[in-house]
Parts: structure tokens; C-alpha cells; sequence
């Protein structure tokens, strides 16, 4: 196949088709049912459309969309392992020529493309020197497993869904959540709607993955958003609903705005937002015409060098060995590596100590960034994964996302959209300075510790989910922070599957207690719902870590990137404790959940009795999903943490997507900047079984302690409540995060904006009327104006006026008077101010 | 010999004055105006026909404009540029050649005797904004069809306010522009005083005044302006032509007469012209006065030595004197921000705005307040370019204060119009900062960004808030009440309106994808080269902004109401307003290189690369 990455463009647009033919067809559907009353035409276009029936064919066409992105989804993946076999892996020490090889491989648009959307400058061939934005797509083998990953979960939660969202197929569904004047709300199915959200989802999802610049990706990163937006607030009619979904958005849109900080000074500095482009004029190359270069693979850090005469800065100087690192981050051409050319450096021949820089942005040529305004750009960015991945600070609006229908959560608040931040900081992983990294490894660890205690007290089926999707996208973002970019996004693949699994289980939980979601009421559901049960265990133990299960290798990994981190850099010990720790917690929690709800008495009778298993559109994807839960990440030997095929296929990513692997080459001692990467995953190797065996302990003793408490009943949680009241309200009020924000910003905010509101009427009102009346009181004058003063030119121009505004005169009488005494009184004044004017001429 | 009518000049006078035709046909005492349908339908036609005119225009333009290249990108001749097409056109008007029908300037002597000239022309810029124009009034007429009092005079008064807007758009000489202006003003004075909400008196009288405070600015700007001289910029036959003059009144030798000869014009191109001569010399009386050194001194003499061989008599009239530049630049800016409105002279547009019926709400929002960013970018900007340099940074400031501010306020609102009013103010505020950033660095690239996310912003935010004021209007005529505390779930009663409604709210919210998007983003990104502080507080508004737009959709259409239950959804002619609103707002959205800015960038850079100084 010629261009198989067109494959990919393919399967995005599908799930865009499906929506745009749901979109159209629920609009006109809608209209004309409305108005088919009042003409016959309408009535026909009504009942051609289906009429009053609702039927399962939106959810067929949705689901036809997204399975059949998967396909082609299935198609790419396989091509583009056979070319990678046909092509042979690059060798790890030229994984920064890949880009070129990547290049010339691309020339023909094989993998990657892209188009310029907004182009500004007048010369035709001029790429460089313009701005432009482009939309494009990059498949490498990050993209190919994400999207292999998102397809097949979201056909399964399509599928799901059409079992699931069957309630909205009636043409009127009672929504018991509701009170009006005449009991509960009755309204009409809304089937159709869900599947066009979903199909708008799929494909804002699928180009966030696919986008090959940081322009498209914040494109995508804001309809994810408002799809998550009209998801969560699906039930519109519900108060809760509809506040959760303004939370949701609004706090996505905090941290889009550090997004748009961080893309502001990418345009501003580097002058491009082509990822392959911002990380090739950031890092230094690894080779240059004469052989490996010593800062490859670093940003190189310079300071402001000898003046030119003209006063212009065009230098910049490296520091020596030894010598504090510079101040600024050196820029290089996008084609450095093109020609003959000579590195940037000291240590070894042929290295240019000063860099000339390009008086313009200009991508050929060399430029600079201060680092810490790199740093900020990082953060800025980091800002807008933490608001979508629901890190701290932001964490706040996943658990009120729960409002959405299940599926939509376990698609997008759980496997997909959420773990977007964490792919976009794994994509744009090499322009974090290293102050940025330990920023997002300390958010991780914040989040994951505060998600997990929280977790322990909600009763909710599926804030607890929530909260444990908190915690485990903390894990990913440690694992990034410490450098173990492998680590981070295998887990986030491995979480996605057991993710989906538990809250689609927890969906078919709700389903079966006929919407019932506290876990005070269930119990002993296990004999009710067997399927549901079981494959909810297999994602428990899978989220536990228990071996042999995929959130073990992954977790593992992580364990042992945050140890061989810490293990090198001893003040950072928290980075490696808190995840240990919450290790324990999470399996607590995890089999809190299961025991609460499927074992032990029934605490409502009414809600037991009524349970019942789900059909088998519901059963089918959460026996597929288990069963990738149990295996999705085997390699042989299956007992080998390490051995995860999965896991090889990611770091196999690394070299391609993060070809500018940190200080791979660096000597350790030569610069500050790079951080030692090879004593780090050393350490991590040395430490590899004592971590694995300290995480099996953590998690063993988690699970007796649930045990204990929810299986033998040896200790009454109640009175632990009782006894520890003070945390435990700390905790069910979620640390007072909402009470916090409630008064230092919404309140503000809406203070602020009742202030500028009286300004306006108070201040410049007042202001402006008490001007006009003023004008009234002079404008009693004006009859003498009129006869006396110039009372010539005015009539000439009243008489005019009234003679072409006549007409109206009647309509308003005495303003065309004010009016002209308004244009007199100007031209007064006009008169006085050239004469002004023509004094200074004069004087000046 | 001249042909008997150039088919440009023609072209352009009727878009000018078709409206004003059919206002004058609608004003004959007819029998047939007594059916009201009559009078709606003859306005419709007058408004579709100008619009249809508009279209053949833009059609003509672009074929011509995209004519040659010279390795340039398609567009980027000189045909998208207005000063060499006014150069080309004043030259075979000289050497007595025949006209050229297709170059899109025209100019007639109007009033010889003060220099002032039927003068219109177009570039890209004044082309966006006239199809804006004319789109925007032809769907306002469509949703005109329920106004009952006084058709005749409401139709009448509404095709007159077309022709001003238009007028203002392709005016090319002051003096008619000012004209233009001032006609737009009074209709608007009556639409909004008569046939407006309760207050609707003190709201009319509040925009009156504010408008006519800044006409009176222009006015007295425009006067300064004819009062200087301008002999350096204008061909040498002209003032030949006057010396020749001067010495048939026997008072002046020749040698006299061409030293006393004296050019005042109200062509704004000249004054362009005029503006970029006066800015070097101040910029070269600077770089004398600041030179360090001996060396640099003397190169910069030579410097203002050539300039002010070659442009004597510039400072006659004080052109050149920063006091001058200052003066008429704040004049101008004053005059034109009061329209965009630019804080704090915005507070008469959320009263105009709230008893301004549905229509004239739409045409308000959606092309009056573009005159005042038009004014800006073509007249304070160009014709006084180093005081527009040197307060860029004031400019700026004014730009985000609108932002934030108008953002804030919007949020405290609970009349539904005076939010979208105040949403307005914010989003108009991207106008001001995209125009105002200005920066030669990189060759003007960033600031050339700027200014053309601002014409997108324009044009984006013509189409978003003339749909959000007619979709208010739609609920209006059946709650007939804007409280935003009294509605709540009106999507179960009218979905389809729901629908229209999150799309063009999400437009205005700056959704990827839809109108909003492209203008905001392109300023945001040019900003930060200017002053990183004005973009980190632009971006920080997409919180308030979100918060507002989600918080009226919430308090509008979600939840449940059962007062609202039966209330019919909206109608065929009411969709006929929106649909093309919403295709609209996505199309813009998504293909804005391919709709607007292949054609309108060359006349925006041309502009930049003037005002900059860069050689492009």
C-alpha cells in the first residue's frame, strides 16, 4: 500500500461521519416532527425519517464507524510492523537520524503528512520563514498502539452502550432523579443523541492521537472536552448534571489556559508547533559531520555572548566544563543535520563553543529560549494534561463527571480522554526541562496518594472508580516525571483495558439494581450477576497488581523507574514511597468495592430482589475486556515482569517517539542539564526484585486488610468511622478541595464581575447621564442660540435637517434641535482646537 | 477618450445605493404599501439584490486580484494593494488613458472646489466586510418579518442604514466617508428609538450621543488633516497643474506660484501616503537627536537630510510634529473606539443592544461595531503610523482591558441580551489587541498574524453575535422576557433551537472548529511577541468566557420547566435565518484560509509591510 497512514485519517473520519449523518438526521427529525402540523411536506420528510419510532439504527451506524476504524486500525498496526521489519529497527544510537531516515521516508507521505491550514507570508516555496499552522498526522509506534488501544475499547463501549442505553429507546423514559409539579419528569428516548456524542468523540479522540503538531492536539484537546461537556451532562434535565458538566469544562479550560500560555511562547520562540520540529530545534543533534557529539540529545544552555557592533546580541556562548550553565536554551536549524556541519560543544574537534544566531525567527537558522521560559512552556502545557487527566490541583471535576451516563465514563473518564494528558505529556516529552519533570513526577505522587485515601470513604460504585482513575493517572504522571516515559504510557495502556472493564462492570451493576449506585444498598450480588462478578475481580486483581495480571507488569515498571530515580536522587524518596504506599491502598479500596458489593449480606431487599444479570450485549464486552484485563500484556516467560510483549512494543516507541533520549550519550559529570538516564535505569535494574517484592507486600497487605474488615467483618469500619471522625470527614468532603475553590476563586470571580457590572451602571452611567444633563439644561439655552449668537449658519443647517428629517418629526420632536445645536457647538469647538493646533505649529 | 462608464465604479455605486433606491420606491406613496407584506418582501428584494451585487463583486475582485504572482504566492500582486492600483489609476488620468474598468478604485470629482471626490475602491479588507455586511442585513430583513408598527418606515430606514454601511466600507476619500458615516448614524438612531423596547428613548439618545461625540472627533480629525499640506505625495502634473493656476490669476511668477502651491486633500490614500513620510522624518529627527556617537550622527543627518530634500513641504502645517500626530491619532482612535466600543465608552452599545429590536440588535452587533475596528485598521492606523507606534502598547492595553472586562461583566448579567452585549465588548476587544500589536520583528510576521486574526475576529464575530442576538430574539417573542433566572429548560420544549443555539454559543465560546476559534487564536499567538502579559491575561479569559457561555446555556435550555413545556420550537422562517448563521459559524471555522484569508491576508500584509516598513 502506497500510504498507509492515510489508513489512520481513514479511521478517524469515520466516527466524524457517523456524527455529521446522526447530526443531520436528528435536526431535521426533530424539526419536522415540531412542525409537521403545519405543512404535509414536513410530515412526509418526518415519517421518511423514521417517524415517532425510536430505533437502535444511530447506535448501529456508530458502531459500524468505530469498529470499523478498528479494522482499518488493525490494518495499520500490522503494516506498519512489516515495514518496520522490511525497513529493520534503527539502532538505538541513531535514534535521532531517524527523524531524517523518518524524513526521507515520509518525503512520499507513507506515515506522515500535512497541510498547511493557516498560512500567512506572500513567497510560494518559503515554508520556513512564515508562519504556519499546520493539521497533519504522524504514525509512529505510539500512535499505532493508541490507537489500536481506543478503537477496540470504544467499539466495546459502543456495543456495551446499545444494552445499556436501551431505557432511552422509550418514547417516554421516566427519570426519577427529577421532581416536577407532576412527579417524576417523563420525556421522550434520547438514543440517537448519545450515539452522535459518542461518534464526535470517538473522532476528536482519534485525531488528538493522530495530530503530528501541538496546534492540532489543543484543537482535539478542546472538543474532547465539549464532547465530555454534552456526555456528562447528558441527563440535561438533572441540576447535578448539568453543574457537573459546567465543572468539567471550566476546569478543563484552567488548565487549556496554561495550554495556550505554553503554545504562546513554542510560537513565539521556536516558531513551530510540528513536534518532530520543536524537539529537533531544542535538543542537539547526536552526530555531527565529525562524529558523536558531546551535548547530544541535552539542550544545550549558552549565555548572551559578544555584542556586534551594532549593539545586537547575535551570539551565544557555551560555558565551558564545570562552569555554571547558561541561561538560555540554544535553538538549532530544523535540518541541522543536512550537509556538512559541526556540532555545538566543547570536548572534542570541530565544536563551535559560540553559536550565531538568526536575528529573525527563522527555523534554518540558529535562535535561542530562555530556559526558564522553557520550563514554563513545559508547565503550561503540563497544566493543560493536569486538567484533563484530573491531576492536582484539578482533580476536582472527575468525580462529578460520574453524573454522565456509565459508559461515557468508563470511554471517556476512565479510558481514553483522561489519559489523554498523560499521552500528550509522554508525546511532547523532550521539550520538559528537567525542573518541569520533577514538577509533574511530584503531581503524580500528590494525586495519587490524595485519590487513593479519598477513594477509601466514597460509597458511590463509581466515585470510587473515579478516584482510583485519579490515582492511577498520578501513577503515569510520576512514571514520566522520573523519566520512565516507557513505564508511564504502558501503564496507561494496560489501565485503559482494566479501567473500562470495572466501570463497564460497575455499569452493568447499576444496570442490574435498576439504577441503584451506593454501595450501602448492594451486597451479595455475586449470586445475581455471576458474569459481572467474576470479570470485575479479574479487574480488581488486575488494578491490584496481582501477578500475573496486566496492571503488574506495568505497575512494576513504574515501581521500579520511581526507584532507580530516587535511588539516585535520595531527596526525592517521596517519589518512590508514596506510590509504594498507595499501592496498599488501592488494593484496599479496590476490594472494599468488591466485597461491598458482591459478597456478604444484601443490605436492601428491594434492590436485591430486583437485581438480575445483564444481557449479553452488556456481559459479551466485559468477557473481553477481562480477558484483556488477565492477558493483553503476556510475553514469555509469562512470570517475568519484564517480559510484558506489551511493554516491549512501548519501549520499542521510545526510541521512535523520543528519539532525543536524555544524556544517552552525555557524559555525567560534563553538564548540568541532562539527567544521568543510564546510572538511573541501572539503579532501577539493581533494585528490580527487592521492588517487586516490596509492592507484592504493599498490595498483600491492602488486601488483608480489606479482607479483614469487609470479608470476616473482624473490625466494624462503623466504628472506625466513629472513632477517626475527624479524618474520615476530611476525606467523604474530598480534602475541601470544592469548599476551597468555592471561596478563593468562584466567589471572587463572581464578585469581580458584580463589581465591573456597578461600575458600569454606577460610575459611567452616572457619569455619562449626569452629562446629558447637563446638556439638557444648556440645551434650554438654545433658542437663544438659535436668534442670537450664530443664529445664521444654525438655521441654514436646522432647516435642512428638518426639511429631509420632516417626516420623522412627528415621531420625535425637539432632538433634531439638540442635534444641530450639538453639531454647532462641535464645530465651536473645532474652530478652537486648530487654532490651538496652528499656535503650536507656529510656536514649534 | 474615456468609455462612458467604468463597470467597477458602476458596480460599486450600485451596491452603494441599490438599498437606498428601494428605500426611496418604498417611501413613493404607492397603494400597494398598504399590504405590509408588500413593503417586507420589496426589502427583502433590495437587501437579496445588493447582496447578489456584493457577490459579482467579490467574484470580480478575486479574478483579479489573484491574477499575477511574480513567484509570489497567488494574491500577493499588486492587485490586492490599494495604494499602486489609486497610483496606476491617477496616472492615466493624467497622461489621459482610458480608465481601467476592472482595477476596483473609481474616483469622481464631487466638490472640486474642496478636493473632494466621489472615491471608492477595494481590497481585501473592505471586501470581507462588505459581504458581511450585506449577508448579515439580508438575514436581518428575513428576521425583520415580525416588526408590525410602522413597516413602511422601519423597512425604509433599515435599507438607508445599508447603504451607509456599505458606503463607509468602500469610501476612499474622507470626506465621504465621513458622510457615509454620519448616514448610518441617524437610521439607527430611529430603528433604535422607535421601534425599540421600554426605555427605548433614553437607549437611542445614549448611542446618539456617544456616536456623535466620536463623528465629532472624526470630523474635527479629518479637518486637521485637509488643512495640512500635501504636495510631496501626490504626482508632480498635480501640482503643475495648480502652479499653472496660480499664475493665470497674474499674482505669481512661475517659480512662485510652484513654491506656493499648497495640496489639500481628503483622499485617505494620499493621506496614507502623507502619514508614512511624516513618521520617517519624526523617526529620522529622532535618531539625530539620540545618535551616540559622531558617526551615527552624521549618517542619520544624511538621512533626514535626503528625506527632507525629497518631501519639503511636509512640514508645512505641522504634519510632521509629533504634537500633530499625537492629537489627531488619539482623535481618530477615540472617534473609532467609541463604535467597536472600546472601554469605557461601551456602556451605551448593552443599552442600545437590549431595547434595539431583534434585528437591528443583529446588524449592530454584527457590522456597526466593525466599522470602528475598519476605521482603525484603514484610517487611525495608516494615516498616522508613528503616533499609532509609538501608543501601540496604550492601544493594546485598551484591547485587553475589553477582553477581561467585558468578560467579567458579562458573567454578572441576568438580562439575556446585556450578556451577549458584554460578550460582545470582550470579543471585539481581540480586534483591538490583534490591530495593536505591532512589531517589525520577523519581518512583521507576528503582528501581521495579529491584524489578520483581528479581520477574522470581525468577520467571526459578525456572524456569532448576530446569531446569539437573533437566537435571543427567537425566545424573546415567546417568553417576551430576557431574564436568564426565568428560563431553564427549554431544549425539552424546542431542541432544534437547543441545537442552533449550543452551536453558535459554542462559536462565540471559541470552539475549534467553529467561527470563534481562528480569530482568537490568531491574536493570542501574534500577542505574545508584543507583551507577554497582555497574552497570558487574553488566554486566562477562555476561563471566564467558557464559564459565562456555559452558565447561560445552562440557566437557558438544561433543567426542567414546566411553564415553558408547549412552547413551539423554531420555526421555518426562523430557521431560515439561522441555518445559513450556523453554516456560517462551521464554515469559517473550518476552512478559513480557503474562504477568507487566501484573498484578505495580501491586502492586510500589504498594509503591515507599509506600516512596518518591511520590504516583504
Amino acid at each position: 500500500m502506497e500510504h498507509p497512514g492515510l489508513l489512520y485519517v481513514a479511521a478517524t473520519l469515520l466516527p466524524l461521519a457517523s456524527f455529521l449523518i446522526l447530526l443531520i438526521w436528528g435536526g431535521l427529525r426533530n424539526f419536522a416532527r415540531r412542525n409537521k402540523a403545519t405543512s404535509p411536506a414536513l410530515d412526509g420528510v418526518y415519517q421518511i425519517l423514521g417517524g415517532d419510532a425510536i430505533t437502535r439504527t444511530p447506535a448501529y451506524i456508530a458502531t459500524a464507524a468505530i469498529a470499523g476504524a478498528f479494522v482499518l486500525c488493525l490494518t495499520g498496526f500490522i503494516l506498519h510492523a512489516q515495514d518496520e521489519h522490511t525497513h529493520g529497527a534503527q539502532p538505538a544510537a541513531h535514534a535521532h537520524d531517524h527523524k531524517h531516515d523518518h524524513d526521507a521516508a515520509h518525503a512520499d507521505g507513507k506515515w506522515a503528512a500535512h497541510f498547511e491550514w493557516i498560512r500567512l507570508g506572500s513567497r510560494e516555496n518559503d515554508s520556513r520563514g512564515a508562519l504556519a499552522l499546520d493539521l497533519g498526522f504522524k504514525i509512529d509506534h505510539l500512535a499505532t498502539i493508541m490507537f489500536l488501544m481506543v478503537t477496540f475499547i470504544a467499539t466495546l463501549i459502543h456495543i456495551f452502550s446499545i444494552g445499556y442505553m436501551s431505557d432511552e429507546l422509550q418514547e417516554k423514559v421516566e427519570d426519577h432523579h427529577v421532581h416536577t409539579a407532576h412527579g417524576h419528569l417523563e420525556r421522550r428516548g434520547r438514543f440517537g443523541r448519545f450515539f452522535m456524542y459518542l461518534s464526535l468523540f470517538c473522532f476528536s479522540m482519534l485525531n488528538l492521537i493522530l495530530a503530528d503538531n501541538l496546534f492540532q492536539v489543543f484543537i482535539s484537546w478542546e472538543l474532547v472536552g465539549i464532547c465530555s461537556y454534552l456526555l456528562i451532562g447528558f441527563y440535561y434535565e438533572r441540576t447535578s448534571a448539568s453543574n457537573a458538566a459546567n465543572k468539567a469544562f471550566i476546569t478543563n479550560r484552567v488548565g487549556d489556559a496554561g495550554f495556550v500560555v505554553g503554545l504562546l511562547i513554542i510560537w513565539t520562540y521556536v516558531g513551530t508547533f510540528n513536534f518532530d520540529e520543536i524537539f529537533a530545534r531544542l535538543r542537539s543533534p547526536l552526530h555531527d559531520s565529525h562524529g558523536a557529539v558531546p551535548l547530544g540529545g541535552a539542550f544545550v544552555r549558552a549565555n548572551p555572548g559578544a555584542a556586534e557592533p551594532d549593539g545586537r546580541i547575535l551570539k551565544l556562548a557555551v560555558p565551558k566544563p564545570g562552569e555554571e550553565a547558561g541561561s538560555e536554551v540554544v535553538l538549532f536549524p530544523v535540518d541541522a543535520t543536512e550537509g556538512h556541519f559541526h556540532g555545538v560543544g566543547h570536548g572534542r574537534k570541530f565544536l563551535r563553543s559560540e553559536v550565531r544566531l538568526s536575528p529573525d525567527l527563522d527555523l534554518d537558522g540558529h535562535g535561542h529560549i530562555p530556559y526558564w521560559l522553557l520550563t514554563v512552556a513545559g508547565l503550561g502545557i503540563f497544566l493543560g494534561c493536569v486538567g484533563k487527566s484530573a491531576q492536582f490541583p484539578l482533580q476536582v471535576w472527575l468525580p462529578d463527571a460520574m453524573e454522565g451516563p456509565t459508559p461515557v465514563s468508563a470511554l471517556i473518564h476512565a479510558a481514553t480522554m483522561v489519559a489523554a494528558g498523560v499521552y500528550l505529556v509522554g508525546r511532547a516529552f523532550p521539550m520538559f526541562t528537567r525542573e518541569a519533570l520533577l514538577v509533574i513526577a511530584y503531581t503524580g505522587a500528590i494525586t495519587l496518594f490524595v485519590a487513593a485515601t479519598i477513594a477509601i470513604v466514597m460509597t458511590d460504585i463509581k466515585k470510587v472508580l473515579a478516584y482510583s482513575t485519579v490515582s492511577q493517572l498520578g501513577y503515569m504522571m510520576l512514571a514520566l516525571g522520573v523519566g520512565g516515559w516507557a513505564a508511564g504510557l504502558f501503564h496507561l495502556l494496560t489501565h485503559a483495558f482494566f479501567k473500562a472493564l470495572l466501570f463497564l462492570g460497575s455499569g452493568s451493576v447499576i444496570y442490574g439494581c435498576h439504577h441503584e449506585q451506593e454501595m450501602t444498598k448492594m451486597g451479595g450480588l455475586l449470586k445475581k450477576m455471576p458474569i459481572t462478578g467474576l470479570t470485575m475481580l479479574a479487574g480488581v486483581l488486575a488494578i491490584a497488581g496481582t501477578p500475573l495480571f496486566t496492571g503488574w507488569y506495568s505497575k512494576d515498571a513504574i515501581l521500579v523507574a520511581a526507584y532507580g530515580f530516587t535511588s539516585v536522587h535520595g531527596e526525592h524518596m517521596l517519589l518512590f514511597l508514596a506510590p509504594l504506599v498507595t499501592a496498599g491502598i488501592t488494593t484496599f479500596y479496590m476490594f472494599r468495592m468488591w466485597f461491598l458489593t458482591f459478597t456478604g449480606e444484601p443490605r436492601d431487599a428491594h434492590v436485591y430482589e430486583h437485581a438480575h444479570e445483564t444481557p449479553w450485549l452488556m456481559t459479551v464486552p466485559l468477557i473481553l475486556l477481562a480477558v484483556c484485563s488477565i492477558g493483553v500484556a503476556w510475553g514469555w516467560p509469562v512470570w517475568d515482569a519484564e517480559a510484558s510483549a506489551m511493554e516491549k512494543h512501548v519501549h520499542h516507541a521510545q526510541h521512535h517517539a523520543v528519539y532525543t533520549e536524555f544524556g544517552t550519550i552525555v557524559d555525567k559529570d560534563f553538564h548540568e542539564g541532562a539527567l544521568p538516564e543510564e546510572s538511573i535505569r541501572q539503579a532501577g535494574q539493581a533494585g528490580h526484585t527487592l521492588v517487586g517484592l516490596l509492592a507484592l507486600f504493599s498490595a498483600g497487605m491492602g488486601f488483608l486488610f480489606a479482607f479483614a474488615v469487609y470479608k470476616l467483618k473482624t473490625l466494624d469500619p462503623a466504628e472506625a468511622k466513629e472513632q477517626f471522625a475527624g479524618a474520615h470527614d476530611f476525606l467523604a468532603h474530598k480534602w475541601y478541595f470544592d469548599e476551597l475553590y468555592s471561596a478563593m476563586l468562584v466567589r471572587p470571580a463572581l464578585a469581580v464581575s458584580g463589581w465591573c457590572r456597578d461600575f458600569d451602571r454606577v460610575v459611567i452611567d452616572g457619569f455619562a447621564n449626569g452629562f446629558g444633563r447637563f446638556w439638557v439644561w444648556v440645551s434650554k439655552w438654545d433658542g437663544l442660540f438659535d436668534n442670537g449668537v450664530i443664529d445664521g449658519l444654525a438655521n441654514l443647517l436646522a432647516t435642512m435637517a428638518y426639511g429631509v428629517a420632516g417626516w420623522f418629526r412627528s415621531l420625535q420632536t425637539g432632538f433634531l434641535r439638540s442635534y444641530v445645536l450639538f453639531l454647532v457647538l462641535a464645530a465651536i469647538g473645532l474652530f478652537v482646537l486648530l487654532k490651538y493646533l496652528v499656535s503650536v505649529a507656529v510656536a514649534g | 477618450m474615456q468609455p462612458p462608464a467604468e463597470t467597477d465604479l458602476l458596480l460599486m455605486t450600485v451596491a452603494i445605493f441599490l438599498p437606498t433606491a428601494f428605500a426611496i420606491l418604498i417611501c413613493l406613496p404607492l397603494p400597494i404599501w398598504r399590504n405590509k407584506d408588500w413593503v417586507r418582501w420589496t426589502a427583502l428584494w433590495g437587501t437579496g439584490l445588493t447582496m447578489l451585487v456584493s457577490f459579482f463583486i467579490f467574484i470580480e475582485y478575486y479574478q483579479m486580484a489573484q491574477g499575477h504572482s511574480d513567484g509570489l504566492r497567488p494574491g500577493y500582486g499588486r492587485e490586492a494593494q490599494l495604494i499602486p492600483r489609486m497610483e496606476a489609476a491617477a496616472k492615466r488620468e493624467l497622461t489621459a488613458q482610458p480608465r481601467d474598468s476592472n482595477d476596483w478604485v473609481a474616483r469622481v470629482p464631487w466638490i472640486p472646489s474642496f478636493n473632494i471626490d466621489y472615491f471608492v475602491g477595494i481590497d481585501g479588507i473592505s471586501m470581507a466586510l462588505v459581504l458581511l455586511t450585506t449577508i448579515i442585513t439580508f438575514i436581518s430583513m428575513i428576521a425583520s418579518w415580525n416588526i408590525e408598527r410602522y413597516v413602511r418606515g422601519y423597512c425604509a430606514l433599515f435599507l438607508v442604514l445599508e447603504t451607509g454601511m456599505i458606503g463607509t466600507f468602500l469610501a476612499l476619500d474622507f470626506f465621504l466617508f465621513y458622510i457615509f458615516w454620519e448616514v448610518m448614524l441617524l437610521p439607527m438612531y430611529f430603528l433604535i428609538g422607535v421601534w425599540g423596547g421600554p426605555r427605548r428613548e433614553y437607549a437611542a439618545i445614549k448611542f446618539f450621543l456617544y456616536t456623535l461625540l466620536g463623528s465629532v472627533f472624526i470630523l474635527i480629525a479629518m479637518l486637521g488633516f485637509y488643512f495640512t499640506n500635501v504636495r510631496d505625495v501626490v504626482p508632480e502634473q498635480v501640482v503643475e497643474e495648480k502652479a499653472q493656476r496660480l499664475v493665470q490669476t497674474g499674482r505669481y511668477t512661475p517659480d512662485q506660484a510652484r513654491a506656493e502651491v499648497k495640496v489639500n486633500s481628503f483622499d485617505i490614500l494620499v493621506l496614507h501616503k502623507a502619514g508614512a513620510v511624516a513618521a520617517d522624518k519624526i523617526k529620522a529627527q529622532e535618531e539625530v537627536a539620540q545618535a551616540g556617537t559622531e558617526a551615527e550622527r552624521k549618517a542619520a543627518e544624511d538621512k533626514l537630510g535626503a528625506l527632507q530634500r525629497r518631501y519639503n513641504h511636509t512640514d508645512d502645517y505641522f504634519f510632521t510634529k509629533t504634537e500633530f500626530q499625537y492629537t489627531m491619532f488619539v482623535l481618530l482612535f477615540i472617534g473609532f473606539a467609541i463604535k467597536v466600543p472600546v472601554f469605557p465608552f461601551h456602556t451605551w452599545l448593552p443599552d442600545a443592544h437590549v431595547e434595539a429590536p431583534t434585528p437591528i440588535s443583529m446588524i449592530l452587533a454584527g457590522v456597526l461595531l466593525k466599522m470602528g475596528g475598519y476605521g482603525i485598521l484603514r484610517i487611525a492606523y495608516p494615516i498616522c503610523p508613528w503616533a499609532a507606534e509609538t501608543l501601540a502598547w496604550w492601544v493594546g492595553l485598551f484591547g485587553v482591558i475589553n477582553i477581561v472586562y467585558g468578560a467579567f461583566a458579562a458573567m454578572a448579567q441576568t438580562d439575556f441580551k446585556k450578556l451577549v452585549a458584554y460578550s460582545s465588548i470582550s470579543h471585539m476587544g481581540y480586534v483591538i489587541l490583534g490591530i495593536a500589536v505591532w512589531s517589525s520583528s520577523n519581518q512583521g510576521a507576528y503582528w501581521s498574524m495579529g491584524m489578520n486574526g483581528a479581520l477574522y475576529q470581525m468577520l467571526g464575530h459578525g456572524v456569532s453575535s448576530a446569531g446569539m442576538f437573533f437566537l435571543v430574539g427567537v425566545i424573546y417573542d415567546r417568553a417576551h422576557h430576557r431574564d436568564l433566572n426565568k428560563f431553564r429548560g427549554l431544549n425539552e420544549s424546542m431542541p432544534v433551537y437547543g441545537g442552533i443555539s449550543a452551536i453558535i454559543f459554542f462559536a462565540a465560546m471559541g470552539l475549534p472548529g467553529l467561527c470563534g476559534f481562528i480569530g482568537e487564536v490568531m491574536v493570542v499567538l501574534a500577542t505574545w511577541n508584543f507583551s507577554w502579559v497582555f497574552a497570558i491575561l487574553a488566554a486566562l479569559t477562555v476561563v471566564l468566557t467558557a464559564g459565562y457561555v456555559l452558565w447561560t446555556i445552562q440557566r437557558v435550555f438544561l433543567g426542567t420547566n414546566d411553564a415553558y413545556k408547549d412552547y413551539p420550537d423554531i420555526t421555518s422562517r426562523e430557521l431560515l435565518c439561522a441555518v445559513p448563521l450556523v453554516i456560517l459559524s462551521v464554515a469559517l471555522g473550518i476552512l478559513p484560509s480557503q474562504l477568507v484569508l487566501n484573498w484578505v491576508e495580501p491586502s492586510i500584509n500589504y498594509l503591515v509591510n507599509m506600516l512596518a516598513r518591511v520590504n516583504g
